[in-house]
């Protein structure tokens, strides 16, 4: 069964775009990233999948139920972190998370503490005197605490210093690893890179592809540098292939996307003092698909 | 029950608050009441026999008496808990919900599994609590301060109605909140907008009490279904009055409830 089913969702905010027949499908147990610049439209999906917003079209499944009509039941196995979170300022840390558990009727204590160790977060603290990280860090265990099927997460590290991320990262592998299905979605594509299997991209609304990490990282794809002994100011202009081209002092550096030989025979023409040809960073890939 | 005892513990203090301030008020009045004997009775009918005709209709004086008790509660007391109360019950319905979306918790609370039909059950059921609190503390400490007070016979159904009929009407303010909450969100303009409605059905009630080519405006507030003359004369609240604040609690939160679970949530 499929963990998340999207066909053809369609949402617009009074005349503004929200999303345009989106269709994605997420399989149990799989990390899913869902990637897109702010305003794309990546909440606006996962809003509609929490039955927060209301799609004008199209149809939104989780683990087979209806996100509209059974959307009460969906979220018993829904863990969701928001990108931006906000709790009751009057509650303790403590408060909050047995508050959120007992909409589970379950005892979330022990997962609760083993949560908080891991991110070291101070249960007795009030909300309003938390930073935006560790109010993030609140959203993590309220979202983890009733150990749900499916954790969709909406920019989930923003605010969480380096090493907390790792932390972070590390338990959500942990969680994949006992089968929960990851839905992931973010700007930055390191995050995705690291994390998960496959990925949507979404740009202006609609998803431009849905695509294996793999496949996404094993396109032709070079970041080239180059260093000249004598400027060429205008070597390398309408060469096929290249795109994102930068001029420095005593060179250039482009993104190259084609034969590998056309590239090796074009520089040889030039004089060259260095040379670097890198694996591009999939962000580079995917500014590639907004161009 | 979740939501609903989170609701109780979170409004607590303010309900708290509200009470002391009425009973406060309610007891210390009641206490001048003994003063309002003999001599002090006579010059006080003088007194008011000198007030402008349209002053004292207002007052409802034209129709109870301010030396007998239950005038009295009614000129000093009821007023205050009627208008207080209207505002307190305003206050509470306009923000049980719209306090989630203005404050951006509603996000969580809706990631959990709970239906919005349930919020709206829980959330209101908390508000009606309050309003019963407020009202059950007020009128029985009140009553026993009118017990200690009194010196004459009085009508015990017409002072039950005087408690009860706040109890109504706030139960109407709140279930009008409620809708208005639908529509404003944010708290700076929705709770003085709640309050300039309560104000000023209350003026409309005078306006309607003292001018006769304004009557037909008794139909629109509140305060009128549940004057406090009328209840002590007539010993009962007009059938009519008990309909369309029925007609109104009932259709607000009726479409309070259609709406909201339509709402797009864009916290």
């Amino acid at each position: 069964m499929n963990a998340i089913e999207v066909t053809g969702l369609s949402k617009h905010y009074g005349n503004s775009r929200g999303i345009i027949d989106v269709n994605l499908e997420v399989k149990e147990g799989e990390v899913f990233g869902f990637i897109g610049p702010n305003g794309a439209g990546k909440s606006t999906t996962i809003r509609t999948l929490l039955n927060l917003i209301h799609a004008e079209k199209g149809e939104a499944r989780i683990f087979g139920l209806d996100c509209f009509a059974q959307s009460r039941k969906i979220k018993e196995q829904v863990g969701y972190l928001p990108s931006e979170v906000h709790y009751y300022d009057d509650m303790k840390v403590r408060e909050l998370l047995k508050y959120s558990s007992g909409y589970y009727k379950k005892d979330c204590s022990e997962r609760i503490d083993q949560l908080c160790t891991a991110l070291e977060l101070n249960v007795d603290k009030k909300l309003e005197e938390l930073s935006f990280g560790n109010k993030k860090k609140v959203g993590i265990v309220q979202a983890l605490l009733h150990q749900p099927r499916l954790l969709i997460l909406d920019e989930p590290t923003s605010g969480l210093d380096p090493l907390m991320q790792n932390k972070f990262f590390e338990i959500l592998r942990e969680e994949n690893r006992k089968g929960v299905t990851i839905f992931f979605s973010s700007h930055i594509l390191t995050e995705v890179q690291r994390m998960c299997d496959r990925v949507a991209i979404i740009k202006e609304g609609r998803i431009l592809k849905t695509e294996s990490i793999d496949t996404l990282r094993s396109t032709t794809y070079k970041r080239i540098k180059i260093e000249f002994v004598k400027l060429e100011n205008t070597a390398f202009e309408g060469f096929p292939g290249v795109v994102d081209r930068t001029d420095s002092e005593n060179g250039m550096e482009f993104l190259y996307n084609g034969p590998i030989e056309a590239i090796v025979k074009k520089l040889y023409e030039y004089e060259l003092r260095n040379l670097w040809v890198e694996e591009p960073q999939l962000e580079e890939i995917f500014m590639h698909y907004y161009q | 029950m979740l939501l609903y005892k989170r609701e109780i513990i979170r409004n607590g203090k303010s309900t708290m608050l509200w009470t002391a301030i009425l009973l406060l008020y309610n007891i210390s009045m009641l206490l001048l009441y003994p003063s309002m004997t003999g001599a002090m009775k006579d010059k006080m009918n003088l007194m008011l026999q000198a007030f402008p005709k349209e002053m004292i209709i207002a007052m409802g004086l034209d129709k109870v008496s301010i030396t007998e008790l239950l005038g009295f509660y009614n000129t000093y007391c009821y007023l205050l808990v009627t208008i207080l109360g209207g505002i307190f019950a305003m206050l509470q319905g306009i923000s049980v919900l719209s306090k989630e979306e203005d404050e951006k918790t509603i996000e969580f609370l809706l990631s959990k599994p709970i239906t919005r039909n349930r919020i709206i059950f829980e959330k209101v059921s908390a508000v009606l609590t309050n309003i019963l609190i407020l009202n059950i503390v007020v009128s029985m400490i009140s009553y026993v301060a009118i017990e200690l007070v009194s010196s004459e016979a009085y009508s015990l159904k017409a002072l039950l109605l005087l408690f009860l009929g706040p109890v109504l009407m706030q139960v109407t303010f709140a279930a009008v909140g409620l809708l208005i909450s639908i529509f404003i969100v944010k708290a700076r303009i929705n709770i003085p907008v709640g309050v300039g409605i309560v104000l000023g059905l209350y003026f409309i009630s005078i306006l309607a009490t003292v001018s006769e080519k304004a009557d037909f405006l008794k139909y629109v507030t509140p305060f009128k279904y549940v004057d406090g003359a009328d209840i002590i004369n007539s010993k009962a609240i007009e059938p009519v009055y008990l309909a369309i604040m029925t007609a109104v609690t009932l259709a607000c939160t009726f479409i309070t409830r259609l709406i909201y679970n339509k709402k797009d949530i864009v916290a």
